[in-house]
């Protein structure tokens, strides 16, 4: 966590614009790394495909997570996030449009820290954001660093 | 005998004595037989009085064995006469055999359901009315009995297959039993004709699994709409989001590029977005409220009540509105939808009501047509009963956007929570003089 990524797991180019911007609004400095597919996201923090170069000792301090995504779906990269031991205590927080029953059900269940839906309001959007931010990235205190 | 006159007299004397004393004697002798013939005619009459008692009880027995035995005749008649008016009229058919399966009764309703009369079936084996192909067991079920005194059909009711006279088939109910004379076993069955009962079986059975097939599609139906609506949740929200967003983005970022025309517009499409996505929202409610499974617990709709204008009078503490709500309204219902129901409308009340300047909503109950009716009363804007029918559709609103805002949704939703439970809902209103929404739940499952 020494450079306090915030990697962002999103699909839809619109909202991906829309957070980033609502970090920026609200005076989030933290380098975002944005992750369009399921695999990418793996792919970063395991440093594999296009960031094999990458450091892993260095991970984010929270994940935001889409749930509906392209080829890997969102509960699997939790999963898999999850299961490995590199990975296993970094802070998800599920932000997502659908609050159905199930999706918070299984959300929770395979170990997500937050479940936020995304308002349509944008300026719900950013409040919410903002909110996000100040809980995650500075009250929070996110597990230590493992060095190997 | 010559007698001395001298002697003679004392010879007389003597003699006249000696007759007395016999004659004396004789006296004696005679009335001691006499006595004992009087004894003995005592002993003869008193046999004889014995004797007759003796007799006279007898024919007084007997006289009473007659009465019974024809007491007991009499009621064997009687007896007799009850059962043969029994199976006379009975409407099951009632038939007697004997051990060599010939039958010896055939009651008339017998005679109706197998069209055979009874004098041209008594003496016939009891073969004739059973199928071909029962014979055989027939038969040796009847042996067994005999022999063994095992029998399988005797004392249970069975459902089997008979005859008519005319060769045709039909199903019966039977029941079996048998009894033994001094003549041997006999065999009596009570059958029924079942076939109307067959025929109503196989209808409900067709019944039943065009029901269970129907409840298939339903199911089917459901999780198709179940993917429906969570589609919606995720594919329309998101562009929806993306519309207001970059609105608010060429708000924010290019406001002074922007004449004052130019940022009504794009206010104005944010207000739509937002109405959209609020009616985005109340459909997957309505949808939800259909698909979700049920539980009936006990509620108590007071509290539910009094936390939801608790929330309401936080939300907007400067609002003066007095809230009546009734204590102790219980009710077996699904909680979360009831209070779907309570939060609908509740919430119209304190929304019809916002532009008087104090305001008093009621929530209790009533009876209407012998049913329990619960009831929230509101003294705001009222509606024009003219147009009460469509209060309950789905996006019908009597009131301009400008004056209440709203989707039009929450009274489907409650109207449709409601029919789930079984029970109905109205309401009752005037224009500017408030409005009344009443609902039943009946407590009995359908």
């Amino acid at each position: 966590m020494d450079n306090h990524v915030i990697l962002l797991v999103e699909d839809n180019r619109d909202d991906e614009a829309l957070t980033l911007r609502a970090l920026n609004k609200n005076s989030i400095r933290n380098e975002i790394v944005v992750a369009h597919d399921g695999l990418e996201a793996l792919d970063y923090l395991f440093g594999e495909g296009f960031y094999a170069e990458r450091n892993t000792n260095s991970l984010p301090e929270v994940i935001l997570l889409d749930l509906k995504l392209p080829k890997l779906d969102g509960l699997e990269v939790l999963r898999r996030i999850r299961a490995d031991e590199r990975t296993r205590l970094l802070p998800v927080v599920i932000l997502t449009s659908s609050i159905e029953d199930h999706d918070r059900i299984n959300g929770y269940g395979l170990g997500a820290n937050s479940y936020v839906r995304k308002p349509v309001d944008f300026n719900e959007f950013m409040e919410a954001v903002r909110q996000l931010g100040l809980y995650w990235l500075i009250l929070n205190e996110p597990p230590p660093v493992r060095r190997t | 005998m010559t007698y001395d006159l001298q002697q003679s007299s004392t010879d007389a004397e003597e003699t006249i004595r000696a007759l007395q004393a016999e004659l004396a004697e004789t006296n004696r002798g005679l009335i001691a037989l006499t006595w004992e013939l009087e004894q003995r005619v005592d002993e003869r009459t008193a046999e004889l009085r014995a004797a007759h008692d003796e007799l006279q009880r007898t024919n007084a027995e007997l006289m009473q064995l007659t009465l019974d035995l024809e007491d007991r005749v009499a009621q064997r008649t009687e007896s007799e006469e009850k059962f043969r008016n029994l199976a006379e009229t009975a409407s099951d058919a009632i038939l007697s055999a004997d051990s060599y399966g010939k039958i010896v009764y055939f009651n008339p309703a017998a005679e109706r359901i197998f069209s055979y009369s009874s004098t041209e079936i008594i003496g016939q084996p009891l073969t004739l009315l059973m199928p071909e192909r029962f014979h055989n067991a027939h038969r040796q079920g009847l042996d067994r009995f005999l022999r063994t005194g095992e029998a399988r059909v005797i004392g249970k009711t069975v459902e089997l297959a008979a005859r008519r006279k005319n060769g045709s088939e039909f199903p019966i109910e039977l029941a079996l039993s048998s009894w033994k004379t001094r003549e041997g076993a006999f065999f009596t069955a009570i059958l029924s004709d079942i076939t109307e009962r067959k025929r109503a079986e196989e209808s409900l059975e067709r019944h039943r699994s065009e029901l269970a097939q129907s409840n298939a599609e339903l199911a089917a139906a459901n999780k198709e709409l179940e993917a429906f609506s969570y589609s919606v949740s995720h594919d329309l929200r998101s562009p929806l989001r993306s519309i207001d967003g970059f609105s608010q983005a060429l708000l924010d970022d290019y406001a002074e590029k922007l004449d004052d025309n130019g940022k009504n517009h794009l206010l104005r499409v944010r207000a739509a977005t937002q109405r959209m996505g609020g009616l985005i929202d109340d459909l997957l409610n309505l949808s939800r409220v259909t698909r979700t499974e049920m539980r009936r617990v006990k509620i108590d709709l007071s509290a539910v009540a009094r936390s939801i204008t608790a929330e309401l009078e936080r939300m907007q503490p400067s609002r003066q509105v007095k809230f009546v709500i009734e204590e102790g309204l219980e009710t077996t219902a699904d909680p979360h939808l009831l209070r779907i129901v309570l939060e609908n409308l509740l919430g119209n009340a304190w929304k019809f009501t916002s532009k008087r300047a104090s305001a008093c909503i009621e929530f209790a109950k009533t009876h209407c047509d012998g049913a329990t009716a619960y009831f929230v009363r509101d003294d705001g804007a009222g509606f024009d009963p003219v147009y009460a029918k469509r209060l309950f559709g789905a996006f019908q609103r009597l009131h301009a956007m400008s004056e209440f805002p709203g989707t039009g949704i929450g009274l489907a939703t409650v109207q449709r929570i409601v029919h789930r439970h079984g029970g109905r809902v109205w309401a009752e209103g005037a224009v500017e003089r408030g409005a009344t929404f009443y609902f039943t739940l009946p407590e009995t499952n359908l």
